[in-house]
């Protein structure tokens, strides 16, 4: 049979997990030089306390996952005769999908017979989690998995994210958003709009000035961009600010009505040691990726 | 009686115009509106004029040391008032540019050129100010039509006089404050020292100010330097009846020659001598030229980026290197420290050191241009004071498209800066997306109160008071509480953001209370505050 692996960069938690039969890798952040893996190393996500200390001053880093533990996740399962289906955030974003892609080299020889898949989502966090939630529902109405391989090409360009950070320090550390304006040194009340692009880069499209400007900005892109919003559920995301997700909610709800399918979602601490605190986004089906 | 005068006199008159200006300054400074200080009228005359009276070479040909002085003055000019000055100057010494002397008619012609490129300096002119004083005088002198320079300068300083006290009449905010105009009032110092000066006293240069011997630091130009400014070309040439019709020598023509070969042309004949100015790329051509119509007596050539240096050693920008300009660059104009970083780390590209109550020259804006050498520069000058003065500057560069975001307030500077977006589209889509921005903010400050105000708001000198623009909202015990008054006057719960800037008087401690009580007022506006270190204004607040 066919087994799904995610990865907790795409904000899904255990429990939800269980709910479509996903299996979880947990990707690390260090703080002091200690690795700590989500959900293996702690069970619940205290996201208050996570984000609290990066607001003290703590700056965590991210690593990637080796080849031995991608082995160790995939082989008991493809041993006992199961496919595997990996659905993961971008590869554009890390180095752990080339030990990734030594790991399922090494498990073909071993395996000839059997067959890991994988699904780019071209995203993280709210971005991979709406498609890994979608590829779950295919899974769970009994879709082949050629039908979930075929669904994929098409319709992952057919899911946007949008979202500003509070703090610009975490993304200039980390270097991973283009097209953040040269002049932005610092950023007191300027929120950079920066959205998931069809390779799975984030790129930054403008700014705001001010938090409630940066809202409306995320609620245009929904109006404007959105397909068949009403149908599909909405993503809200937030590292540790749940008040300005719930305004963006009543916000969508004003627009879409209140019988909106709007999901609140708590940014991981690896993701979110990437962007920071206090960020926030909406994840959403959509016409294309960007206007 | 003195029916003409030459350089050497108009020299002296300029002199006497900048010290009798310097000793009175301090009474045309405290010509002002505003109880706060600001960019004192007086001082921004006098470095203005100044700048000509001391920097300009001694010389009897009228023509010569009036576009020299008057070259000076556009550069030495700060401030709105200075900037109107040194556009007097400028037409006066383009009235003069061909004259070896002058008489009062010719003199006058000359003050009336510069009524009209005063008038041309300020786009939308505003009457009861230097400009309605000056042109009133002129145009009295010019009906009077006196054949003597004394009784000219009688003329223009009665005409100075009573036009000046005419100016609450045309400016409600000068009779408000009980006031004359304070540029008015300069330039009859100005006029009155002119006079003096006519009357056979002798100023010297030394008297007038700050003119330093040249030293020239051969550094400026090394061995991968390239010649940018060219050479300033001097000469004295006797024709020779050898080589022409000495009386058919066409002056006209060697003129449009000198044009053809370099810029900045001045050139005179005195019986057999011709005197020459040009500023050109290669100086022999020019010698080789001349030497067909005569033999020098002397000669000087300058290598012009060495004389540059030399100028504009002092400001603290690195000279303009040879390498590409880059696309686009931003300058803006504040003081204080803090303020200064803050730009800094926003991205602009040089910040001019000035503000409120010390406006740059325009070649101190000059020397930031030219030190950016982009090929657009966006200028913020953060002061309705010195949006002049950047307009003038941009007069004078070449081959930069400059484009002056008239930013009144830092707070207005701020808002746009933090926003500059280069993606937004070509220059002019950036120049219009950026007046848009400054349109929406409100800059409140707070700043101690000079003098006892009648009006809306009682203003007790001491006191602190809450501001936007002209308009006095509070008038507190303490800046705090004025702070605080000022954002409930100006509803500051309605605006997303506001960013305050704590000035250099600022109480730390206080400033931080200050903070959490506006925080817990406002809870949906998002507050922000700055060490800005800017002197004058203990807070300034920038509504968005």
């Amino acid at each position: 049979m066919l087994v799904l692996f995610t990865d907790t960069d795409t904000d899904l938690t255990p429990a939800a997990a269980k709910e479509y039969g996903y299996h979880l890798i947990s990707m690390p952040y260090a703080i002091d030089g200690e690795n700590i893996y989500p959900y293996e190393d702690f069970d619940e996500f205290d996201a208050h306390a996570f984000y609290d200390k990066l607001r003290s001053g703590v700056l965590p880093t991210t690593s990637a996952i080796s080849t031995q533990r991608y082995i160790d996740y995939f082989e008991p399962f493809l041993k006992n005769g199961d496919d595997i289906l990996y659905v993961h955030f971008s590869r554009t974003m890390t180095a752990t999908f080339d030990n990734m892609d030594k790991a399922i080299q090494e498990l073909k020889t071993k395996y000839p017979d059997r067959t890991v898949y994988t699904i780019d989502t071209k995203g993280i966090t709210l971005m991979s989690l709406i498609i890994v939630k979608a590829i779950g529902d295919l899974y769970k109405q009994g879709k082949s998995i050629e039908e979930i391989m075929e669904w994929s090409k098409t319709e992952i360009g057919h899911y946007a994210c949008y979202f500003f950070a509070d703090d610009l320090k975490f993304f200039r550390r980390s270097g991973r958003v283009s097209g953040l304006a040269g002049t932005m040194g610092t950023l007191l009340g300027i929120r950079p709009i920066i959205y998931m692009n069809e390779e799975g880069k984030m790129v930054s499209v403008g700014k705001e000035k001010g938090r409630i400007k940066a809202m409306e900005r995320l609620v245009s892109y929904v109006e404007e961009l959105g397909d068949d919003v009403k149908n599909h559920p909405v993503l809200i995301g937030n590292a540790d600010a749940p008040e300005i997700a719930e305004e963006i909610g009543a916000m969508l709800k004003e627009k879409f009505g209140d019988d909106l399918m709007i999901e609140y979602i708590s940014v991981n601490p690896t993701a979110g040691s990437h962007c920071g605190p206090d960020t926030v986004g909406v994840g959403f089906r959509s016409k294309a990726r960007s206007l | 009686m003195t029916k003409t005068i030459d350089g050497l006199m108009y020299l002296n008159m300029l002199r006497g115009g900048a010290g009798n200006l310097g000793a009175n300054r301090t009474a045309v400074n405290d010509l002002n509106v505003f109880p706060i200080p600001d960019g004192d009228t007086g001082d921004n005359m006098y470095m203005t004029i100044n700048a000509g009276a001391s920097k300009t070479a001694e010389s009897p040909l009228l023509g010569e040391v009036a576009m020299h002085a008057a070259r000076e003055m556009l550069l030495g000019a700060r401030g709105n008032s200075g900037v109107i000055l040194s556009r007097i100057f400028a037409g006066i010494g383009k009235g003069l540019e061909s004259e070896q002397k002058a008489d009062t008619a010719r003199f006058i012609y000359a003050l009336q050129q510069g009524v009209k490129e005063a008038y041309r300096a300020v786009s939308t002119p505003v009457e009861g100010t230097i400009l309605t004083v000056y042109r009133e005088a002129v145009e009295y002198a010019t009906r009077r039509n006196a054949d003597s320079f004394e009784a000219l300068f009688d003329d223009l300083l009665t005409e100075l006089a009573a036009s000046l006290e005419r100016t609450p009449d045309l400016l409600d905010v000068l009779k408000n404050a009980g006031v004359v105009d304070s540029g008015g009032a300069g330039f009859v110092y100005i006029a009155e020292g002119m006079k003096a000066a006519l009357a056979g006293l002798e100023f010297g240069a030394e008297a007038a100010g700050t003119a330093h011997p040249k030293s020239v630091n051969l550094d400026a130009f090394t061995e991968d330097s390239e010649l940018e400014y060219g050479y300033c070309t001097e000469f004295l040439l006797r024709l020779q009846r050898s080589k022409i019709d000495i009386d058919g020598f066409d002056l006209n023509a060697f003129i449009g020659w000198l044009n053809s070969v370099g810029d900045s042309v001045v050139a005179f004949r005195e019986g057999t001598i011709v005197k020459g100015h040009v500023h050109t790329m290669k100086p022999g051509d020019i010698l080789n030229h001349c030497q067909q119509y005569g033999e020098f007596l002397t000669t000087k050539i300058e290598n012009m980026t060495l004389q540059h240096n030399e100028a504009h050693g002092s400001t603290g920008f690195k000279p303009k290197n040879s390498k590409p300009k880059k696309p686009y660059g931003i300058v803006t104009v504040a003081a204080g420290e803090g303020l200064k970083e803050i730009f800094t780390s926003l991205g602009v590209d040089a910040v001019v050191d000035g503000g409120q109550c010390m406006n740059p020259s325009a070649q101190d804006m000059l020397d930031a241009y030219e030190a950016v050498g982009a090929e657009t520069i966006y200028v913020f000058p953060n002061n309705s004071n010195i949006v002049m003065t950047a307009e003038q500057a941009a007069e004078m560069t070449q081959n930069t498209d400059i484009r002056i975001i008239k930013t009144k307030t830092v707070g207005e500077g701020y808002a746009a800066i933090s926003m500059f977006d280069i993606t937004v589209g070509d220059t002019d889509a950036v120049t219009a997306y950026l007046n848009e921005i400054i349109e929406g903010v409100v800059t409140g400050i707070v700043s101690v109160a000079s003098r006892d105000v009648e009006g809306a708001v009682e203003v007790v000198k001491g006191d602190y008071i809450g501001f936007v623009g002209d308009d006095i909202y509070v008038d507190e015990p303490t800046p705090e509480q004025a702070m605080l008054g000022l954002c409930e006057k100006l509803r500051a719960g309605s605006y997303d953001v506001m960013l305050i800037l704590a000035g250099e008087n600022a109480d730390a401690e206080k400033a931080a209370q200050m903070y959490e009580t506006l925080k817990q007022q406002y809870r949906r506006t998002e507050i922000i505050m700055l060490q800005g270190d800017q002197p004058i204004y203990d807070y300034i607040m920038i509504l968005e």
